[in-house]
Order: structure tokens, then C-alpha cells, then sequence
């Protein structure tokens, strides 16, 4: 039997970024994947004959440009295609827009308030800034703030350091952003509502917090540090689906000799005396390497792959507290032809609405609303949703003159009222087409397949819990030093040899990367 | 004690405000040989009692503990309602409390002293924290970086479990923390009021754990509300300072308890615009009214939150402008507490008398002359960021101009701790 220097099990992006990078310094490396394709959540499927769609993650913006460079992506065939506008319609028929031209969507904002457009620019410097301020911690490894240890002191040192570099008046902006709502937050800056509900919108995505709660500032900021190519707050599309992008890691990752096992579901970890050994399959075959990484999340990491007696009661108590809740779904539709928006018929000049994204955000109470569904354990009625038309920019993903529209729909919660059934999802899925149809009529005649996926369903398909779709909630107090659990944020285990490096952990969520790439430090660092 | 004006006299000090910080302010510039003239606004129609913990240094300091001075903490300190008939009483000694949460929940009362201990080591770091000036973590003086340092150390040397808890407790929301402890709506419902306490926050609202703590300050161990006692009636009656009402007179340092926005509304044209700006963006939404309740008052404080559920819809119902349609309500002795509503609409004192099953006309509310706390306790708004980021140290952008009230640092429901830190930078200052 092949004995392996390091076992990643989950293929999802950042197994498969620890994989190549730890391939890349030479290990023998086998990474073991469950489902019949590499990608986890950013996978593309043909789901109906013709029409292929980013599953679950839709839009790339957070991959870190390092890993890009290090791995030389764009030679494994990465190719992101820019998104360059969000159109939001309003109840009363009037849009709001942001276009790919500065001016112009400073132009199109002093249409609704000539003081916000007089703010815009302000805020984006601000936000431009932070972004870039926090950029350096998240190719940190967190330290420890409990420990007396030499290194950790001196991380914490640096990292005041860091902070009080900002200068005062970006230290309190900073304040604010990790602790404010985005809706308060944004209210010193602006106030066109549908303004706010667009950008606090943002502030949501993956949590179970409305615009008003507080925590969700930082997340505003966390979407802001999508750079690509540099360029920050730019989304994009992978040429061929976000499988594109786990399909050019895994190249890469082959290249440098790694081997990946689809169809190849772990069972367990298998532990002795206190240090990690190997892995039982699902299938009973069991195979052996001094280092196994899990890049799945920290409840199947900590709770499933071990046995309770290899771990302390403290951190167990610690996982199981650790929160998911997922929130959001997904309805992917195969179209006959492109929807008309009421708030613009024709798609504006070159059909562009429908070149980036639309927004269902027309005012802050719209969202709030749909939270205080969720919050009662029911689905929103009039959910927020982030629509996309892939096949806009990339023809390949749907048949000449039909187009893919992708869904990201907030909120339906994991635990929903009763339990989610199939009438339960088809009956999510006619919330969404409808409320869609209200902007857009006649929408519904254009539909020829549907797929509805609830929560339960990422859980049941990808592994994540609760299907969080960032294998664990971004909220303050599961960030950094505290995630997934305090004392255990370094990527290392109780077990010795065992490594976790999913988006469970620092710095977490988006197709980013940044976790598996911090992960394969560390075990390079530690020698095994 | 009262004089019809104070001009014509030299004095030192004029303190604008003649409630509890004010006072406090005054008496401790007053001690350190200042001259101080007090301007106090016609009083409010207000309750003679102060809610909220008045830190005993003070008390001390001063020689309040007169016979005259009343600090009522009553036990039961909360009694709640159930569901199913019968009440959740909750006691200050903390077995007695764990026996009757026995009766709801067993795996509640075992968890009971824990939870009581933990959150008052937690509470204790606050307390540190609220008697002295905020940290200043942008200063460059090797002074307050060794106080820092110290203050540092300090917590650390609580032990792992206090660090980790700190770190993760204070951006929480409150349910997510009593959700992690307890399964009991009426308990959960009792101490998650606290959390929400003159905050137009729900209790799924993060930061709301802090304020839980915030309001656990000073309170013995297994104790979750503040007590309240006279103590603006006894410093009004102390010697030593000159309470005027009217115009102020003329001084070399202006000292105001008043709300941020009323104190910097004078100076307004010679304010950078900037500041200007970050002061009226404090967030100081009110979503408290306060009222009395006629008859004779029940013995132990009444809480009507019967589970986390029922605050969060009271607040759905605030979030969108509206008055709870089924508020929170909790008495002491005969004063009533009602959130959340801005104002007193036609329906509220009926849906408040309705909560407490008494009849209507015994149910008296006010509507109150804006924030008490002059400011919302977010995590935004305390410590170095309290009342504006970088002006926590209770000086202004005005030279001559120093704020003492619960809009500064440590913030409200600690009653003469700001006016006391404030008096203390004064001294140094002046």
C-alpha cells in the first residue's frame, strides 16, 4: 500500500489549494473526494441538457491574487470574466443602478440624491482603505490572545501595531465596520433607501442577520475585499462556471504531482496514541499518511471524523456551539429568452442590465422583512435575491438564443418551520419565481427548468452544515482567533498530525482560498 | 442651597446639569478646592429614584452613606409570570434562585450558578474598565501605553476561560448566549430583557450580550438587575456646592451632563463640520417609556418577557416605527418600565396595563424627553468611541468645554461614575 506524506480529505477549492501547495514543496499528496467531481460548492453542473450552472457559489471576487500567482492559475485554464453593474428595480418602477463607468453611476446616483452622490465618493476611498487595512490579516495566522508564548505575544504586538498605524480616524471607521449594523452604518453616509438595502444587502449574504442587526457591517466590508487583478469590489465570472476555478486548482495540483480520488467519501480519521495515522474510507478501505488535513467544515472536521475520546471536552463543547444556520438558497433556471425588468424593458443600451447582476433590494424594510420571516423559522415570502445571467457572458453555458439565470436567494432557514419537505421547496421556489415576475412580467412564461435548493439540500449534496455556505457563520465572535474555536484557530488539532484547513476556519468564506493556502503553511512550517 | 442666580461671583467651575453626573462632578471639583456654581434645569416631573448601581467609591469619596441615602435591592429581585400558571421568582441568594428554576427547568438550575459566576467575573472586567477614563488605544504617551499594558495583563491573568469569554461573549447577541446555557423560555425571557434594556436592539441583535453585562455591573453574583436607590436626592442635599437655575455665570471651565447634541448645540458655528457630523450621527434612538403604576405596589419586581420570541416581535414591531403591540413590561415597587415605545399612543397604557393584569386606569406613562443613556450602549458607542470616536476623555474640541454625562464614558445606568472620571481628568486638566 501507497504510504502518502499528506491526506486532504475534501476536494472542495481549499483542499484543493492545500494540496497544491503542499504538492508544490514536494509531498506526496492524495486528496480524497466524496462526491463524482472535485469543487464542493464551487462546482459546475449540467443540470439540464444544454444548460450548465455554477450550483451553489456563482460569483468569484475573493479568490486571493497570491494563490492565483503561486499556482499560476490562469495557465490551468482560469479565465474570470468581469461583472460590471448591479441594477436594482423598485417597487414603484424606478431603478437603481451602478454601471461599470464611475461617473456614470455617480451621475445615475445624483438622480436620486444629489447629496449621496456627493458622498459616494468618500465612501468608496473609505471602504477602499479599510479593505486594504484588513487585507494583511487575512494571510495571517491568528494569535493566540490566551497564550504567553513568545510567538503569540509577538503576533498580538504586531497586530496592535497594525492598528494603531491606521491613524485614528480609520481605527474607529474600523471600529464601526466590525461592530455596526449595515443599515446604521450606512445611514451616516447616505440616504436613498434603495441605496442602503443594495449595499447593506451585501452586509447579509450568508448570515442569519438582517440589515439592522449589528455584525453585519463587517461583512459589507468583508465582500468589499474581492480583488481581482488587483482591482477591489470587482466580481466576476469564471469562463465555464465557478468549477472552472476548482477544476484549474486541481491542475494545478496535479501538475505538482498530487493525486486526487473522486467517489471516495472518508469515514474516519484514524487515530493512535494521540497522533493521526490514516483515514478509514467510506467503502472500508483504509490508507495511511503522517499528515491528514480536513478541509470540511469544523463540525464534520471535529465531530464526525473523530472519536469524542480524541478530543478535549472544552473544544467539543466549543464546536458544537460554533454556529451555522444556514440561510440562503438557490434557484437555477433555464430560460427560453431573457426576463424584461419593468424598471427598464429593454435591458438599457447593449442589454447591459442583464450583463451584471440584479439586485432585489428596493428598500431596507423589503430586506428587513425578509429576515423577520427567517427569524421565525419560515422562508421570506418576498425573499432579497442576487440574480445573475451567466449565459450573458459566457454563451457556452446555455444553448444559442436560451440562458441560464442564477438565483442567490436569502432567506430560507436550515431549520425551517416543520422541516424542509418537497412541497416545502417547490413551494419556496414559487415565492422566488413570483416575486421575480413582480419586477419583471411575463417572466414566468420564459421558464423551462427549474432547480430549487433550501439549505437542507447544500447540507445534503456539499457536507456543509446546516448548508452555510461559508462552513460557518461570519459573525464577529467566529471570526480570527476565534474560529472555529478558541485556542484551535491555527489550522492545528488536539490531534497530532491532524489539520484542518476549510473555510471553517481563518480567514473564512467566498471562494478565497486563503484558509488552504495559511493551512499548507503551517504543515510545511511544522515539518510533517 | 438654592440660589436665584449665580451672577455677580467669581467661580471656577459651572456645571450645566444638576442630575446625578452633574452632581457628582461638581462635589468632586468642589472637594479639590474649585469654586462651582451647578445650573440645573426646572426638574423633570421624575421619579425620586436613580435605577442603576452607584459604584461605592463614590458613596465613599463623598460620605453619602448617610442615613438618609436608600438603596433598594430587593429580594426576589424579579418575579415573571408562567405560562402555566404560578410564577419564576428569582432570589439573591443564588441556590434559592437554582431551586425555583428547578421547578422549570432541571437542566436550568444546574447550570444556574455557573452561568451566575461566569457572567460576574466578566461583569467584574467591566467594572474595572467603567472607573477610570476609557483606554486611549490611539495614544502615543508611554503613561497611558503602560496603562494599557497593565489593563492588559490585568485580564489576562483572570485565566483562559475569562480571556476566551470576554473575546466571544461582548459582539454576541444575547440569545445566542442564553440559548447556549438554558432552555427555559421564562428564564431565557427574564434575563434576555436585560440584554435589550434602553436599546432598540431585539434580543438576536448582536452586542446585546454586552449590554446584558453593561447592566450587571456592581450587582452581586446571580443578581441581573440594577438596583436604585435616592442618591440625587441626597447629593442635592450635601454642602459644598451652589445649585442656581437660570442663565450660568461666567466661568473658566463649562462642565455639561447634558446629551452630546443639547451640550455642543452653542458652540456649533466654531465646530469643525466633521465633528459636527459624528455628533449627530450618535445613535440615541429612545424606545423606553416609563411610567407609575397607582395602588399598592407589588412586592418584588414584575418582568412580563415571557420568552426571547415575545421581546424580538416587541422590537419587530419598533423596527418599523411602530409602538410593541405586545411590549415588554417590568415593575419596581410602583415605577413601570415599557419598552419598546418612542411615545405614549392612545392603546399603550391599556397594552401595558393588559401585560401586568391590572386594570387600565392604575397605569400611568409619560412620554420622555428623549434617550436616557444619551446614547444607545452599542459596541459602537463605549469606550474610546463614547460620546464621539477620539473625544472620550469628557474634553471637547471647545477649549473651555468638558462633558460629564451618560452620553461619555462609562454611559448610563451607572450613575456618577462618568460625572466621577470626568471631575478626575478636569483636576488634572485645569
Amino acid at each position: 500500500m501507497k504510504q502518502y506524506d499528506a491526506i486532504i480529505i475534501g476536494g472542495g477549492h481549499n483542499g484543493l489549494v492545500t494540496a497544491a501547495y503542499l504538492a508544490r514543496a514536494g509531498k506526496s499528496v492524495l486528496v480524497l473526494e466524496r462526491r463524482p467531481r472535485v469543487g464542493g460548492a464551487a462546482v459546475t453542473e449540467e443540470i439540464f441538457p444544454g444548460f450548465k450552472f455554477s450550483m451553489f457559489s456563482y460569483v468569484v471576487s475573493l479568490l486571493r491574487p497570491e494563490i492565483i500567482r503561486d499556482l499560476d492559475l490562469p495557465r490551468h485554464g482560469l479565465h474570470i470574466l468581469p461583472l460590471e453593474s448591479t441594477v436594482t428595480p423598485m417597487e414603484n418602477g424606478n431603478y437603481l443602478a451602478a454601471w461599470a463607468d464611475h461617473d456614470e453611476t455617480r451621475r445615475e446616483l445624483y438622480r436620486h440624491s444629489p447629496r449621496d452622490a456627493e458622498a459616494y465618493d468618500e465612501y468608496g476611498h473609505l471602504m477602499h482603505f479599510m479593505a486594504r487595512a484588513v487585507k494583511p490579516i487575512l494571510s495571517m495566522v491568528p494569535p493566540d490572545p490566551t497564550s504567553f508564548a513568545p510567538g503569540d505575544l509577538a503576533g498580538l504586538l504586531k497586530l496592535g501595531k497594525h492598528f494603531r498605524g491606521l491613524g485614528a480616524e480609520r481605527l474607529h471607521a474600523l471600529v464601526k465596520l466590525m461592530t455596526m449594523s449595515s443599515a446604521d452604518f450606512l445611514d451616516e453616509w447616505f440616504e436613498t433607501d434603495v441605496l442602503k438595502a443594495t449595499k447593506s444587502a451585501s452586509g447579509i449574504i450568508g448570515t442569519f442577520l438582517g440589515p439592522r442587526s449589528p455584525g453585519t457591517a463587517y461583512v459589507l466590508l468583508h465582500h468589499y475585499m474581492g480583488e481581482l487583478d488587483g482591482v477591489f469590489r470587482a466580481w466576476g465570472f469564471a469562463k465555464g462556471g465557478t468549477g472552472a476555478v476548482s477544476e484549474a486548482i486541481a491542475s494545478a495540483a496535479r501538475g505538482f504531482g498530487a493525486e486526487i480520488r473522486c467517489d471516495a467519501g472518508v469515514s474516519k480519521v484514524m487515530v493512535k496514541s494521540g497522533r493521526a495515522i490514516g483515514v478509514a474510507l467510506e467503502n472500508g478501505d483504509e490508507l495511511r499518511a503522517s499528515t491528514i488535513v480536513s478541509s470540511l467544515d469544523p463540525r464534520r472536521t471535529f465531530l464526525q471524523l473523530l472519536e469524542k475520546g480524541d478530543l478535549p471536552d472544552d473544544l467539543i463543547g466549543d464546536i458544537r456551539r460554533f454556529k451555522f444556520r444556514g440561510s440562503s438558497g438557490k434557484v437555477n433556471l433555464a430560460l427560453s429568452g431573457l426576463p424584461k425588468f419593468a424598471c427598464m424593458p429593454d435591458g438599457g443600451p447593449g442589454g447591459r442590465l442583464h450583463r451584471g447582476a440584479v439586485s432585489i433590494s428596493p428598500s431596507l424594510d423589503y430586506v428587513e422583512r425578509a429576515y423577520d420571516d427567517a427569524k421565525y423559522g419560515e422562508f421570506s415570502r418576498r425573499p432579497y435575491m442576487d440574480i445573475v445571467f451567466p449565459s450573458m457572458i459566457d454563451p457556452g453555458m446555455a444553448p444559442p438564443g436560451k440562458h441560464v439565470m442564477s438565483i442567490f436567494v436569502q432567506y430560507a432557514p436550515y431549520n425551517q418551520n416543520g422541516g424542509w419537505t418537497d412541497a416545502k421547496r417547490e413551494a419556496f421556489g414559487d415565492a422566488v419565481v413570483n416575486t421575480v415576475e413582480s419586477f419583471a412580467p411575463g417572466f414566468k412564461s420564459l421558464i423551462l427548468h427549474r432547480q430549487v435548493i433550501t439549505p437542507l439540500d447544500i447540507e445534503k449534496i456539499t457536507g456543509l452544515s446546516e448548508g452555510n455556505i461559508f462552513a460557518g457563520e461570519l459573525a464577529l465572535h467566529q471570526l480570527f482567533f476565534l474560529r472555529p474555536a478558541p485556542g484551535w484557530a491555527k489550522f492545528t488539532t488536539p490531534v497530532r498530525g491532524f489539520y484542518q484547513a476549510g473555510s471553517g476556519t481563518h480567514p473564512g468564506g467566498g471562494i478565497m482560498g486563503a484558509s488552504g493556502r495559511l493551512a499548507a503553511m503551517t504543515i510545511l512550517k511544522n515539518g510533517r | 442651597m438654592t440660589a436665584k442666580s449665580g451672577e455677580g461671583r467669581r467661580v471656577d467651575v459651572v456645571v450645566i446639569g444638576g442630575d446625578v453626573n452633574g452632581l457628582v462632578a461638581a462635589h468632586y471639583l468642589a472637594r479639590a478646592g474649585r469654586r462651582v456654581v451647578v445650573v440645573q434645569e426646572r426638574r423633570e416631573i421624575a421619579s425620586e429614584w436613580e435605577t442603576g448601581w452607584v459604584p461605592p467609591q463614590i458613596i465613599r469619596e463623598l460620605g453619602l452613606a448617610t442615613p438618609r441615602l436608600r438603596i433598594e435591592a430587593p429580594d426576589p429581585w424579579i418575579t415573571a409570570p408562567l405560562s402555566g400558571g404560578g410564577g419564576l421568582a428569582l432570589s439573591r441568594d443564588v441556590a434559592k434562585s437554582a431551586e425555583a428554576i428547578k421547578r422549570v427547568s432541571p437542566a436550568d438550575a444546574a447550570k444556574w450558578p455557573e452561568f451566575c459566576a461566569r457572567m460576574h467575573r466578566l461583569a467584574g472586567v467591566l467594572e474595572a474598565l467603567y472607573l477610570q477614563p476609557a483606554p486611549d488605544v490611539e495614544s502615543r504617551d508611554v503613561g497611558e501605553l503602560i496603562r494599557l499594558g497593565r489593563l492588559g495583563m490585568r485580564v489576562r491573568r483572570l485565566g483562559k476561560q475569562t480571556v476566551i469569554d470576554l473575546l466571544r461573549i461582548l459582539p454576541m447577541s444575547i440569545a445566542e448566549l442564553l440559548d447556549d446555557w438554558f432552555e427555559s423560555d421564562a428564564l431565557k425571557g427574564v434575563l434576555g430583557a436585560l440584554g435589550v434594556w434602553h436599546l432598540k436592539q431585539g434580543p438576536r441583535s448582536g452586542g446585546t450580550a454586552f449590554n446584558f453585562l453593561h447592566h450587571h455591573v456592581g450587582s452581586a453574583v446571580g443578581v441581573f438587575r440594577p438596583p436604585r436607590s435616592n442618591v440625587r436626592e441626597v447629593l442635592e442635599g450635601l454642602p459644598g456646592v451652589e445649585v442656581v437655575q437660570g442663565d450660568p455665570p461666567p466661568a473658566r471651565v463649562v462642565v455639561s451632563s447634558a446629551d452630546p447634541k443639547t451640550a455642543f448645540e452653542p458652540y456649533q458655528a466654531q465646530l469643525d463640520p466633521e465633528f459636527m457630523r459624528a455628533v449627530h450621527n450618535i445613535k440615541a434612538r429612545n424606545c423606553v417609556v416609563r411610567g407609575s403604576l397607582g395602588g399598592t405596589p407589588p412586592g418584588a419586581p414584575q418582568c412580563v418577557a415571557p420568552s426571547l420570541d415575545y421581546l424580538e416581535r416587541a422590537y419587530d414591531d419598533a423596527k418599523y416605527g411602530r409602538p410593541s403591540a405586545n411590549p415588554y413590561v417590568e415593575t419596581f415597587g410602583n415605577e413601570i418600565h415599557v419598552q419598546y415605545a418612542a411615545t405614549v399612543d392612545s392603546g399603550l397604557e391599556s397594552r401595558v396595563a393588559a401585560a401586568l393584569g391590572v386594570p387600565a386606569y392604575q397605569v400611568r406613562l409619560q412620554t420622555p424627553n428623549g434617550h436616557l443613556y444619551h446614547g444607545e450602549l452599542t459596541l459602537d458607542q463605549i469606550l474610546f468611541m463614547r460620546p464621539v470616536p477620539g473625544w472620550s476623555r469628557y474634553r471637547t474640541p471647545v477649549p473651555e468645554l468638558y462633558l460629564c454625562g451618560a452620553g461619555t464614558h462609562p454611559g448610563g445606568g451607572i450613575p456618577g461614575a462618568a460625572g466621577r472620571n470626568a471631575a478626575k481628568v478636569i483636576l488634572k486638566e485645569t
